[in-house]
Protein backbone atom coordinates (compact mmCIF):
# COMPACT_ATOMS: atom_id res chain seq x y z
CA UNK A 1 0.00 0.00 0.00
CA UNK A 2 2.90 1.99 0.84
CA UNK A 3 4.23 1.96 -2.65
CA UNK A 4 0.60 2.84 -3.78
CA UNK A 5 1.04 5.91 -1.96
CA UNK A 6 4.49 7.32 -2.76
CA UNK A 7 4.35 5.19 -6.87
CA UNK A 8 5.23 8.27 -8.86
CA UNK A 9 4.74 8.09 -12.77
CA UNK A 10 7.34 7.93 -15.12
CA UNK A 11 8.91 11.09 -16.66
CA UNK A 12 7.40 10.16 -20.25
CA UNK A 13 3.57 9.88 -18.52
CA UNK A 14 4.16 13.36 -16.91
CA UNK A 15 5.30 14.69 -20.12
CA UNK A 16 2.34 13.24 -21.72
CA UNK A 17 -0.10 14.57 -19.31
CA UNK A 18 1.08 17.92 -19.48
CA UNK A 19 1.02 17.60 -23.07
CA UNK A 20 -3.03 18.85 -23.78
CA UNK A 21 -1.96 22.02 -21.13
CA UNK A 22 0.81 23.03 -22.96
CA UNK A 23 -1.01 22.89 -26.08
CA UNK A 24 -3.92 25.42 -25.02
CA UNK A 25 -0.87 27.52 -23.30
CA UNK A 26 0.81 27.71 -26.94
CA UNK A 27 -1.95 28.40 -28.78
CA UNK A 28 -3.21 31.23 -26.10
CA UNK A 29 0.33 32.70 -26.03
CA UNK A 30 0.01 32.56 -29.81
CA UNK A 31 -2.98 34.34 -30.33
CA UNK A 32 -1.72 37.93 -30.93
CA UNK A 33 0.58 36.68 -33.84
CA UNK A 34 -2.52 34.90 -35.20
CA UNK A 35 -4.44 38.24 -35.81
CA UNK A 36 -6.28 38.68 -32.96
CA UNK A 37 -7.92 42.16 -32.77
CA UNK A 38 -6.07 44.48 -30.39
CA UNK A 39 -9.22 45.09 -28.50
CA UNK A 40 -8.93 40.97 -27.77
CA UNK A 41 -5.43 41.47 -26.77
CA UNK A 42 -6.10 44.01 -24.26
CA UNK A 43 -9.24 42.15 -22.80
CA UNK A 44 -6.81 39.48 -22.38
CA UNK A 45 -3.97 41.12 -20.88
CA UNK A 46 -7.03 42.06 -18.18
CA UNK A 47 -7.98 38.82 -17.78
CA UNK A 48 -4.27 37.50 -16.81
CA UNK A 49 -3.75 39.96 -14.26
CA UNK A 50 -7.25 39.20 -13.54
CA UNK A 51 -5.66 35.79 -12.81
CA UNK A 52 -3.48 36.82 -10.39
CA UNK A 53 -5.83 38.57 -8.09
CA UNK A 54 -8.08 34.82 -8.47
CA UNK A 55 -4.90 32.86 -7.54
CA UNK A 56 -4.11 35.25 -4.32
CA UNK A 57 -8.10 34.54 -3.12
CA UNK A 58 -7.61 31.13 -4.13
CA UNK A 59 -4.38 30.41 -2.36
CA UNK A 60 -5.39 32.04 0.99
CA UNK A 61 -9.16 31.59 0.91
CA UNK A 62 -9.70 29.24 -1.17
CA UNK A 63 -7.59 26.76 1.25
CA UNK A 64 -7.94 28.44 4.65
CA UNK A 65 -11.69 29.52 3.59
CA UNK A 66 -11.07 32.62 5.94
CA UNK A 67 -12.57 35.00 2.75
CA UNK A 68 -10.46 37.86 2.58
CA UNK A 69 -12.45 40.72 0.96
CA UNK A 70 -9.30 43.48 1.41
CA UNK A 71 -7.88 42.53 -1.93
CA UNK A 72 -8.94 45.57 -3.30
CA UNK A 73 -6.81 47.69 -0.46
CA UNK A 74 -4.04 45.63 -1.77
CA UNK A 75 -4.55 46.33 -5.09
CA UNK A 76 -5.47 49.74 -5.14
CA UNK A 77 -2.34 50.68 -2.41
CA UNK A 78 0.28 49.25 -5.05
CA UNK A 79 -1.34 50.70 -7.88
CA UNK A 80 -1.26 53.95 -6.02
CA UNK A 81 2.43 53.48 -5.06
CA UNK A 82 3.29 53.02 -8.50
CA UNK A 83 1.67 56.68 -9.40
CA UNK A 84 3.47 58.17 -6.11
CA UNK A 85 6.56 56.64 -7.05
CA UNK A 86 6.34 58.35 -10.71
CA UNK A 87 4.96 61.31 -9.68
CA UNK A 88 7.10 62.19 -6.31
CA UNK A 89 10.52 60.65 -6.88
CA UNK A 90 10.13 60.25 -10.52
CA UNK A 91 10.32 56.56 -10.82
CA UNK A 92 9.54 55.27 -14.35
CA UNK A 93 6.98 52.56 -14.06
CA UNK A 94 9.06 50.20 -15.58
CA UNK A 95 11.00 50.00 -12.47
CA UNK A 96 8.69 50.71 -9.64
CA UNK A 97 6.30 47.52 -10.21
CA UNK A 98 8.08 45.48 -7.77
CA UNK A 99 8.68 48.08 -5.43
CA UNK A 100 5.26 49.16 -5.54
CA UNK A 101 4.07 45.10 -5.09
CA UNK A 102 6.55 45.02 -1.82
CA UNK A 103 5.46 48.57 -0.68
CA UNK A 104 1.61 46.94 -1.06
CA UNK A 105 2.42 43.39 0.65
CA UNK A 106 4.07 44.81 3.68
CA UNK A 107 1.34 47.79 4.22
CA UNK A 108 -1.22 44.41 3.72
CA UNK A 109 0.99 42.22 5.94
CA UNK A 110 1.01 45.02 9.10
CA UNK A 111 -2.61 46.26 8.58
CA UNK A 112 -3.99 42.76 8.51
CA UNK A 113 -1.64 41.11 10.82
CA UNK A 114 -4.33 41.88 13.75
CA UNK A 115 -7.28 40.70 11.52
CA UNK A 116 -5.15 37.05 11.45
CA UNK A 117 -5.42 36.52 15.20
CA UNK A 118 -9.71 37.02 14.83
CA UNK A 119 -11.60 33.98 13.64
CA UNK A 120 -14.03 33.14 10.83
CA UNK A 121 -16.41 35.72 9.77
CA UNK A 122 -14.63 38.46 11.51
CA UNK A 123 -11.54 38.44 9.47
CA UNK A 124 -13.71 38.91 6.67
CA UNK A 125 -15.86 41.89 8.10
CA UNK A 126 -12.53 43.72 8.89
CA UNK A 127 -10.41 43.06 5.77
CA UNK A 128 -13.84 44.49 3.96
CA UNK A 129 -13.65 47.65 5.87
CA UNK A 130 -9.88 48.72 4.95
CA UNK A 131 -10.76 49.23 1.39
CA UNK A 132 -14.17 51.48 1.93
CA UNK A 133 -11.32 53.55 4.22
CA UNK A 134 -9.11 53.73 1.93
CA UNK A 135 -10.72 54.76 -0.77
CA UNK A 136 -12.94 57.68 1.28
CA UNK A 137 -9.43 59.31 2.06
CA UNK A 138 -8.03 58.94 -1.82
CA UNK A 139 -10.83 61.34 -2.37
CA UNK A 140 -10.95 63.33 0.40
CA UNK A 141 -8.86 66.60 1.27
CA UNK A 142 -6.23 66.75 2.11
CA UNK A 143 -5.21 63.54 1.19
CA UNK A 144 -6.74 64.33 -2.68
CA UNK A 145 -4.54 66.96 -2.92
CA UNK A 146 -1.36 64.61 -2.78
CA UNK A 147 -3.63 61.20 -4.46
CA UNK A 148 -5.33 63.22 -7.09
CA UNK A 149 -8.80 63.02 -6.19
CA UNK A 150 -11.85 61.74 -7.94
CA UNK A 151 -9.42 62.01 -11.18
CA UNK A 152 -6.52 60.08 -10.17
CA UNK A 153 -3.30 60.38 -10.60
CA UNK A 154 -1.56 60.13 -14.17
CA UNK A 155 1.89 59.30 -15.67
CA UNK A 156 3.44 57.70 -19.12
CA UNK A 157 2.35 53.81 -19.27
CA UNK A 158 4.96 51.23 -19.40
CA UNK A 159 7.27 50.62 -22.08
CA UNK A 160 5.80 54.29 -23.47
CA UNK A 161 8.99 56.42 -23.86
CA UNK A 162 10.16 53.43 -26.28
CA UNK A 163 6.64 53.03 -27.86
CA UNK A 164 7.14 56.65 -28.58
CA UNK A 165 10.11 56.25 -31.06
CA UNK A 166 8.23 53.67 -33.26
CA UNK A 167 6.11 54.27 -36.23
CA UNK A 168 2.73 55.27 -35.34
CA UNK A 169 0.77 52.36 -36.74
CA UNK A 170 3.01 49.96 -34.81
CA UNK A 171 2.84 51.62 -31.75
CA UNK A 172 -0.89 50.65 -30.54
CA UNK A 173 0.14 46.87 -31.39
CA UNK A 174 3.83 46.84 -29.72
CA UNK A 175 1.93 48.06 -26.86
CA UNK A 176 -0.72 45.98 -26.84
CA UNK A 177 1.29 42.95 -27.85
CA UNK A 178 4.03 43.52 -25.24
CA UNK A 179 1.70 43.94 -21.75
CA UNK A 180 -0.28 40.88 -23.29
CA UNK A 181 2.98 38.74 -22.75
CA UNK A 182 4.41 40.37 -19.68
CA UNK A 183 0.98 39.61 -18.41
CA UNK A 184 1.34 36.44 -19.60
CA UNK A 185 4.37 35.27 -18.53
CA UNK A 186 3.81 36.51 -14.84
CA UNK A 187 0.72 34.82 -14.94
CA UNK A 188 1.68 31.52 -15.69
CA UNK A 189 4.55 31.66 -12.99
CA UNK A 190 1.90 32.53 -10.76
CA UNK A 191 -0.31 29.32 -11.92
CA UNK A 192 2.75 27.17 -11.41
CA UNK A 193 3.54 28.50 -8.04
CA UNK A 194 0.28 28.68 -6.53
CA UNK A 195 -0.22 25.29 -8.04
CA UNK A 196 2.84 23.73 -6.35
CA UNK A 197 2.32 25.31 -3.13
CA UNK A 198 -1.34 24.36 -3.07
CA UNK A 199 -0.49 20.82 -2.99
CA UNK A 200 2.67 20.56 -1.00
CA UNK A 201 2.59 20.02 2.77
CA UNK A 202 2.10 23.59 3.42
CA UNK A 203 -0.85 23.93 1.09
CA UNK A 204 -2.26 21.16 3.01
CA UNK A 205 -1.69 23.08 6.40
CA UNK A 206 -4.10 25.72 5.04
CA UNK A 207 -6.38 23.29 3.88
CA UNK A 208 -6.54 21.87 7.32
CA UNK A 209 -7.25 25.16 9.12
CA UNK A 210 -10.01 25.54 6.54
CA UNK A 211 -11.65 22.11 7.66
CA UNK A 212 -10.87 22.39 11.54
CA UNK A 213 -8.46 25.39 12.70
CA UNK A 214 -8.51 23.92 16.50
CA UNK A 215 -7.86 20.51 15.22
CA UNK A 216 -5.11 21.92 12.94
CA UNK A 217 -3.84 23.62 16.24
CA UNK A 218 -3.80 20.73 18.21
CA UNK A 219 -2.49 18.36 16.33
CA UNK A 220 0.91 20.78 16.27
CA UNK A 221 0.11 22.68 13.21
CA UNK A 222 0.84 26.47 14.17
CA UNK A 223 -2.20 27.96 12.32
CA UNK A 224 -1.34 31.68 13.20
CA UNK A 225 2.26 31.17 11.43
CA UNK A 226 0.34 29.27 8.57
CA UNK A 227 -2.03 32.25 7.89
CA UNK A 228 0.25 34.80 8.38
CA UNK A 229 2.70 32.94 5.58
CA UNK A 230 0.10 32.15 3.07
CA UNK A 231 -1.68 35.79 4.07
CA UNK A 232 1.74 37.75 3.06
CA UNK A 233 2.42 35.26 -0.12
CA UNK A 234 -1.44 36.01 -1.28
CA UNK A 235 -1.40 39.59 -0.74
CA UNK A 236 2.34 39.93 -3.05
CA UNK A 237 0.05 38.49 -6.05
CA UNK A 238 -2.71 40.72 -5.36
CA UNK A 239 -0.07 43.26 -4.90
CA UNK A 240 1.73 42.30 -8.50
CA UNK A 241 -1.87 42.57 -10.05
CA UNK A 242 -2.40 45.88 -8.87
CA UNK A 243 0.86 47.31 -9.96
CA UNK A 244 0.83 46.00 -13.52
CA UNK A 245 -2.58 46.67 -13.80
CA UNK A 246 -1.12 50.57 -12.87
CA UNK A 247 1.59 50.65 -15.21
CA UNK A 248 -0.22 49.33 -18.18
CA UNK A 249 -3.44 51.72 -17.54
CA UNK A 250 -2.97 54.97 -16.27
CA UNK A 251 -4.35 57.11 -14.53
CA UNK A 252 -4.96 55.40 -11.24
CA UNK A 253 -8.39 56.30 -9.13
CA UNK A 254 -10.22 55.28 -6.46
CA UNK A 255 -12.38 53.04 -8.61
CA UNK A 256 -9.52 50.07 -7.85
CA UNK A 257 -11.29 50.01 -4.28
CA UNK A 258 -14.14 49.58 -4.94
CA UNK A 259 -15.06 45.64 -4.85
CA UNK A 260 -16.76 45.46 -7.24
CA UNK A 261 -14.28 46.34 -10.08
CA UNK A 262 -11.22 44.27 -8.19
CA UNK A 263 -12.92 41.37 -5.98
CA UNK A 264 -16.03 40.60 -7.13
CA UNK A 265 -14.80 39.10 -10.82
CA UNK A 266 -12.24 37.07 -9.49
CA UNK A 267 -14.42 36.03 -5.95
CA UNK A 268 -16.84 34.72 -8.49
CA UNK A 269 -14.22 32.86 -10.47
CA UNK A 270 -12.50 31.65 -7.21
CA UNK A 271 -16.52 29.95 -6.34
CA UNK A 272 -17.31 28.98 -9.57
CA UNK A 273 -14.02 27.06 -10.25
CA UNK A 274 -13.41 25.15 -6.84
CA UNK A 275 -12.17 26.53 -4.03
CA UNK A 276 -8.58 26.09 -3.40
CA UNK A 277 -7.86 23.44 -6.58
CA UNK A 278 -6.44 26.47 -8.74
CA UNK A 279 -6.70 24.84 -11.73
CA UNK A 280 -10.56 25.20 -11.53
CA UNK A 281 -10.74 29.07 -10.69
CA UNK A 282 -7.82 29.79 -13.12
CA UNK A 283 -9.69 28.44 -15.70
CA UNK A 284 -13.15 30.01 -14.65
CA UNK A 285 -11.34 33.47 -14.31
CA UNK A 286 -10.80 33.39 -18.39
CA UNK A 287 -14.01 31.72 -18.75
CA UNK A 288 -15.90 33.67 -17.05
CA UNK A 289 -14.33 37.59 -18.02
CA UNK A 290 -14.39 36.55 -21.59
CA UNK A 291 -17.89 35.72 -21.73
CA UNK A 292 -18.32 39.10 -19.90
CA UNK A 293 -16.58 40.45 -22.66
CA UNK A 294 -18.41 38.73 -25.40
CA UNK A 295 -21.51 39.45 -23.94
CA UNK A 296 -20.83 42.89 -24.47
CA UNK A 297 -21.72 42.58 -28.27
CA UNK A 298 -25.03 40.74 -28.01
CA UNK A 299 -26.75 42.47 -24.70
CA UNK A 300 -25.05 45.61 -24.10
CA UNK A 301 -25.76 47.63 -21.09
CA UNK A 302 -28.50 44.50 -20.48
CA UNK A 303 -25.05 42.22 -19.91
CA UNK A 304 -24.47 42.83 -16.14
CA UNK A 305 -28.08 41.92 -14.81
CA UNK A 306 -27.99 39.21 -17.05
CA UNK A 307 -24.13 37.71 -16.32
CA UNK A 308 -25.03 38.51 -12.53
CA UNK A 309 -28.31 36.59 -12.69
CA UNK A 310 -26.57 33.75 -14.25
CA UNK A 311 -23.40 33.66 -11.68
CA UNK A 312 -26.10 33.93 -8.55
CA UNK A 313 -28.20 30.86 -10.21
CA UNK A 314 -24.69 28.76 -10.96
CA UNK A 315 -23.73 29.44 -7.51
CA UNK A 316 -27.11 28.35 -5.90
CA UNK A 317 -26.88 24.76 -8.12
CA UNK A 318 -22.95 24.11 -7.01
CA UNK A 319 -21.90 26.08 -4.40
CA UNK A 320 -18.81 24.20 -4.25
CA UNK A 321 -18.11 25.28 -7.96
CA UNK A 322 -17.90 22.99 -11.11
CA UNK A 323 -15.23 24.01 -13.60
CA UNK A 324 -12.69 22.15 -11.77
CA UNK A 325 -14.71 18.87 -12.52
CA UNK A 326 -15.36 19.44 -15.96
CA UNK A 327 -11.63 19.99 -16.45
CA UNK A 328 -10.91 16.63 -14.49
CA UNK A 329 -13.39 14.66 -17.23
CA UNK A 330 -12.36 16.26 -20.30
CA UNK A 331 -8.33 15.75 -18.78
CA UNK A 332 -9.31 11.98 -18.24
CA UNK A 333 -10.76 12.01 -21.85
CA UNK A 334 -8.07 13.58 -23.71
CA UNK A 335 -6.09 11.81 -21.35
CA UNK A 336 -7.53 8.44 -22.60
CA UNK A 337 -7.20 9.68 -26.16
CA UNK A 338 -3.41 10.54 -25.99
CA UNK A 339 -2.62 7.10 -24.41
CA UNK A 340 -3.99 4.95 -27.05
CA UNK A 341 -2.45 7.48 -29.49
CA UNK A 342 0.58 6.87 -28.18
CA UNK A 343 -0.08 2.89 -27.38
CA UNK A 344 -0.76 2.85 -31.17
CA UNK A 345 2.49 4.30 -32.36
CA UNK B 1 10.49 7.97 38.57
CA UNK B 2 10.10 11.46 37.99
CA UNK B 3 6.23 13.11 37.00
CA UNK B 4 5.60 13.34 33.71
CA UNK B 5 2.78 16.04 33.93
CA UNK B 6 2.12 18.03 37.49
CA UNK B 7 -1.26 19.90 36.92
CA UNK B 8 -0.68 22.44 39.97
CA UNK B 9 -4.13 23.81 41.42
CA UNK B 10 -5.56 24.54 38.03
CA UNK B 11 -8.71 26.51 38.00
CA UNK B 12 -10.69 27.47 34.86
CA UNK B 13 -13.78 29.27 34.79
CA UNK B 14 -16.46 30.66 32.48
CA UNK B 15 -18.18 33.37 33.50
CA UNK B 16 -19.72 32.54 36.99
CA UNK B 17 -19.02 28.87 36.70
CA UNK B 18 -15.95 27.53 37.75
CA UNK B 19 -15.24 24.21 35.41
CA UNK B 20 -12.42 23.47 37.05
CA UNK B 21 -11.47 23.88 40.95
CA UNK B 22 -8.63 23.84 42.09
CA UNK B 23 -7.74 21.09 40.61
CA UNK B 24 -3.84 19.28 40.91
CA UNK B 25 -3.32 15.61 39.40
CA UNK B 26 0.13 14.21 38.90
CA UNK B 27 1.05 11.27 36.04
CA UNK B 28 3.96 9.64 36.21
CA UNK B 29 6.00 7.82 33.08
CA UNK B 30 3.82 5.03 31.48
CA UNK B 31 1.10 5.61 33.62
CA UNK B 32 -2.32 4.67 31.81
CA UNK B 33 -4.78 7.00 33.98
CA UNK B 34 -8.75 7.12 34.18
CA UNK B 35 -10.26 10.49 34.21
CA UNK B 36 -14.34 10.05 35.10
CA UNK B 37 -16.68 11.56 36.16
CA UNK B 38 -20.78 12.80 35.61
CA UNK B 39 -21.43 15.05 32.66
CA UNK B 40 -20.50 18.55 33.26
CA UNK B 41 -17.60 17.41 35.84
CA UNK B 42 -14.74 19.21 33.99
CA UNK B 43 -13.09 16.22 32.78
CA UNK B 44 -12.61 17.48 28.94
CA UNK B 45 -12.40 21.18 30.39
CA UNK B 46 -9.01 19.55 32.11
CA UNK B 47 -8.02 17.59 28.89
CA UNK B 48 -8.02 21.07 27.33
CA UNK B 49 -6.54 22.86 29.45
CA UNK B 50 -3.27 19.78 29.46
CA UNK B 51 -3.54 19.95 26.05
CA UNK B 52 -3.63 24.13 25.64
CA UNK B 53 -6.46 24.30 24.02
CA UNK B 54 -7.52 26.60 27.13
CA UNK B 55 -5.42 28.36 29.54
CA UNK B 56 -6.12 28.25 33.26
CA UNK B 57 -6.93 31.22 35.35
CA UNK B 58 -4.63 29.99 38.32
CA UNK B 59 -2.70 27.10 38.56
CA UNK B 60 0.40 25.98 36.32
CA UNK B 61 0.91 22.68 34.24
CA UNK B 62 4.22 21.52 34.04
CA UNK B 63 5.17 18.87 31.65
CA UNK B 64 8.71 16.97 32.62
CA UNK B 65 9.62 19.48 35.31
CA UNK B 66 8.83 22.37 32.96
CA UNK B 67 6.02 24.92 33.46
CA UNK B 68 4.36 24.67 29.94
CA UNK B 69 1.26 26.73 31.23
CA UNK B 70 1.65 29.62 28.66
CA UNK B 71 2.61 27.11 25.52
CA UNK B 72 -0.14 26.84 22.73
CA UNK B 73 -1.69 23.73 21.48
CA UNK B 74 1.06 23.33 18.51
CA UNK B 75 4.44 24.25 21.27
CA UNK B 76 3.12 21.41 23.71
CA UNK B 77 2.49 18.56 20.82
CA UNK B 78 6.16 19.32 19.80
CA UNK B 79 7.13 18.65 23.38
CA UNK B 80 5.15 15.28 23.25
CA UNK B 81 1.85 16.07 24.47
CA UNK B 82 -1.20 15.00 21.74
CA UNK B 83 -4.53 14.32 22.53
CA UNK B 84 -7.97 12.93 20.34
CA UNK B 85 -11.37 14.89 21.02
CA UNK B 86 -14.24 13.47 21.95
CA UNK B 87 -16.43 13.07 19.66
CA UNK B 88 -15.43 12.12 15.85
CA UNK B 89 -13.12 15.23 15.03
CA UNK B 90 -10.92 14.78 11.61
CA UNK B 91 -10.40 16.70 8.40
CA UNK B 92 -13.62 15.69 6.14
CA UNK B 93 -12.00 16.46 2.89
CA UNK B 94 -8.88 15.21 3.15
CA UNK B 95 -7.65 11.54 2.67
CA UNK B 96 -6.73 9.56 5.41
CA UNK B 97 -3.14 9.58 4.78
CA UNK B 98 -3.13 13.52 5.01
CA UNK B 99 -4.85 13.60 8.39
CA UNK B 100 -2.20 11.97 9.49
CA UNK B 101 1.03 12.72 7.58
CA UNK B 102 0.57 16.80 8.50
CA UNK B 103 0.36 16.23 11.93
CA UNK B 104 3.72 14.48 11.53
CA UNK B 105 5.24 17.08 9.08
CA UNK B 106 4.36 19.65 11.62
CA UNK B 107 6.68 18.39 14.37
CA UNK B 108 8.92 16.70 12.24
CA UNK B 109 10.93 19.11 9.64
CA UNK B 110 12.56 15.90 7.96
CA UNK B 111 9.80 15.26 5.18
CA UNK B 112 10.63 11.43 4.92
CA UNK B 113 11.13 11.17 8.72
CA UNK B 114 7.85 12.04 8.72
CA UNK B 115 6.07 9.81 6.53
CA UNK B 116 7.59 6.97 7.71
CA UNK B 117 6.14 7.61 11.38
CA UNK B 118 3.13 8.28 9.04
CA UNK B 119 3.39 4.75 7.75
CA UNK B 120 4.19 3.26 10.93
CA UNK B 121 0.95 5.13 13.07
CA UNK B 122 -1.11 4.11 9.59
CA UNK B 123 0.20 0.65 10.64
CA UNK B 124 -0.42 0.59 13.93
CA UNK B 125 -3.92 1.67 13.57
CA UNK B 126 -4.51 -0.93 11.03
CA UNK B 127 -4.90 1.30 8.07
CA UNK B 128 -2.88 0.83 5.38
CA UNK B 129 -5.60 -0.40 3.12
CA UNK B 130 -7.95 3.16 3.97
CA UNK B 131 -4.77 5.83 3.07
CA UNK B 132 -6.49 7.02 0.33
CA UNK B 133 -10.23 7.07 1.31
CA UNK B 134 -12.01 10.74 2.57
CA UNK B 135 -12.98 10.30 6.45
CA UNK B 136 -16.64 10.42 4.96
CA UNK B 137 -16.38 6.31 3.52
CA UNK B 138 -15.47 5.13 7.10
CA UNK B 139 -17.08 3.94 9.78
CA UNK B 140 -16.85 5.08 13.78
CA UNK B 141 -13.98 2.73 14.52
CA UNK B 142 -11.86 3.62 11.64
CA UNK B 143 -12.57 7.37 12.26
CA UNK B 144 -11.32 6.76 15.68
CA UNK B 145 -8.41 4.44 14.56
CA UNK B 146 -7.76 7.89 12.09
CA UNK B 147 -7.70 10.28 15.24
CA UNK B 148 -5.26 7.89 17.13
CA UNK B 149 -2.86 7.68 14.34
CA UNK B 150 -2.81 11.49 14.26
CA UNK B 151 -2.42 11.32 17.69
CA UNK B 152 0.28 8.47 17.46
CA UNK B 153 2.48 10.13 14.70
CA UNK B 154 3.97 13.16 16.34
CA UNK B 155 5.77 10.93 18.41
CA UNK B 156 4.17 12.10 21.77
CA UNK B 157 5.36 10.90 25.64
CA UNK B 158 1.74 11.52 26.78
CA UNK B 159 -1.38 10.77 24.86
CA UNK B 160 -5.35 12.32 26.21
CA UNK B 161 -7.98 10.18 24.98
CA UNK B 162 -11.15 12.07 25.64
CA UNK B 163 -14.18 8.94 25.31
CA UNK B 164 -12.20 6.55 22.74
CA UNK B 165 -14.68 4.25 23.48
CA UNK B 166 -17.67 6.41 22.54
CA UNK B 167 -19.79 4.84 19.67
CA UNK B 168 -17.92 1.73 19.23
CA UNK B 169 -19.15 -2.08 19.33
CA UNK B 170 -17.46 -3.89 22.49
CA UNK B 171 -15.58 -5.74 19.82
CA UNK B 172 -14.27 -2.45 18.27
CA UNK B 173 -13.75 -1.28 22.28
CA UNK B 174 -11.50 -4.66 22.55
CA UNK B 175 -9.46 -3.68 19.77
CA UNK B 176 -9.10 0.07 20.82
CA UNK B 177 -7.64 -1.57 24.30
CA UNK B 178 -5.80 -3.93 22.32
CA UNK B 179 -3.93 -1.20 20.48
CA UNK B 180 -3.77 1.45 24.12
CA UNK B 181 -2.59 -1.81 25.86
CA UNK B 182 0.24 -2.13 23.44
CA UNK B 183 1.64 1.08 23.15
CA UNK B 184 1.22 1.57 26.98
CA UNK B 185 3.50 -1.60 27.13
CA UNK B 186 6.32 0.45 25.02
CA UNK B 187 5.95 3.23 27.86
CA UNK B 188 3.90 5.65 26.63
CA UNK B 189 1.91 7.84 29.24
CA UNK B 190 -1.97 7.59 28.72
CA UNK B 191 -5.36 9.63 30.38
CA UNK B 192 -8.32 8.07 29.47
CA UNK B 193 -11.80 10.43 29.70
CA UNK B 194 -14.23 7.84 29.46
CA UNK B 195 -17.91 6.89 30.66
CA UNK B 196 -17.65 2.94 29.67
CA UNK B 197 -16.50 2.17 33.12
CA UNK B 198 -16.07 -1.51 32.90
CA UNK B 199 -13.77 -1.09 29.49
CA UNK B 200 -11.98 1.87 31.81
CA UNK B 201 -11.40 -0.13 34.11
CA UNK B 202 -9.80 -3.56 33.30
CA UNK B 203 -7.22 -1.18 31.64
CA UNK B 204 -6.43 1.69 33.61
CA UNK B 205 -4.11 1.46 36.77
CA UNK B 206 -5.67 4.55 38.63
CA UNK B 207 -8.67 6.46 38.15
CA UNK B 208 -8.71 10.64 39.14
CA UNK B 209 -12.67 11.35 39.64
CA UNK B 210 -13.95 15.05 39.38
CA UNK B 211 -17.32 16.25 39.95
CA UNK B 212 -18.54 20.06 39.66
CA UNK B 213 -15.17 20.63 38.59
CA UNK B 214 -13.24 19.64 41.69
CA UNK B 215 -11.03 16.05 42.06
CA UNK B 216 -13.33 13.87 44.93
CA UNK B 217 -11.00 10.75 44.21
CA UNK B 218 -7.48 9.74 43.53
CA UNK B 219 -6.31 6.09 43.64
CA UNK B 220 -6.99 2.92 42.53
CA UNK B 221 -9.80 2.01 40.42
CA UNK B 222 -11.05 -0.92 43.11
CA UNK B 223 -10.79 1.70 45.82
CA UNK B 224 -12.79 4.16 43.19
CA UNK B 225 -15.76 1.59 43.20
CA UNK B 226 -16.06 1.57 47.13
CA UNK B 227 -15.73 4.84 47.93
CA UNK B 228 -18.35 6.58 49.19
CA UNK B 229 -18.45 10.06 47.84
CA UNK B 230 -17.65 8.47 44.04
CA UNK B 231 -20.38 6.33 44.81
CA UNK B 232 -22.86 8.80 45.65
CA UNK B 233 -22.08 11.42 42.90
CA UNK B 234 -21.34 9.09 40.13
CA UNK B 235 -22.65 5.50 40.17
CA UNK B 236 -26.12 6.92 41.75
CA UNK B 237 -25.69 5.21 45.01
CA UNK B 238 -27.13 6.70 48.36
Amino acid sequence: MSKLVFAKPSKIKKVRKLLPSLAVVAIYLALPIMGLSGFWIDVLTRVNIFLLITLSLDLYSGTTLYLNLGVPFTVGASAYAIALLNRYLGIPVEYAILPSAAISAVLSFAIFIPSLRVRGAYFSILSLLLPIILAGLVTSQPFSLYLGGEGGISYPPLFFSYARTLPARERLFFLSASYFYISAAVAIVAYVICYKVAYSDFGFMMRSIGQDELLAEASGIDTFRVKLVGFTASSFLSAVAGALYAAMRPPVTADVFIPANTLVPSLTAVILGGMGTVVGPAIANHLTLITYEVLWGVLGRWRIILYMCLLIVLVLLRPQGFVFYLYLRLKRAVSTKISRLFEGA
Amino acid sequence: MGKLLICDNVTKRFGGLVAVNRVSVEVSRGELLGLIGPNGSGKTTLVNLISGVLAPDEGRVLFEGRDITKLKPHERVALGISRIFQGMRVYPYLPVYYNVELSARSVFKDAKLARSKTIWALTTTKLLAETLELPANLTPYKIKMVELARALVTNPKLVLLDEPFAGLSPEEVSEVIEIVRKLNGNGLTFIIVEHKLRYLMKIVGRVVVLNEGRKIFDGAPSEAVNNEEVSRVYFGVV
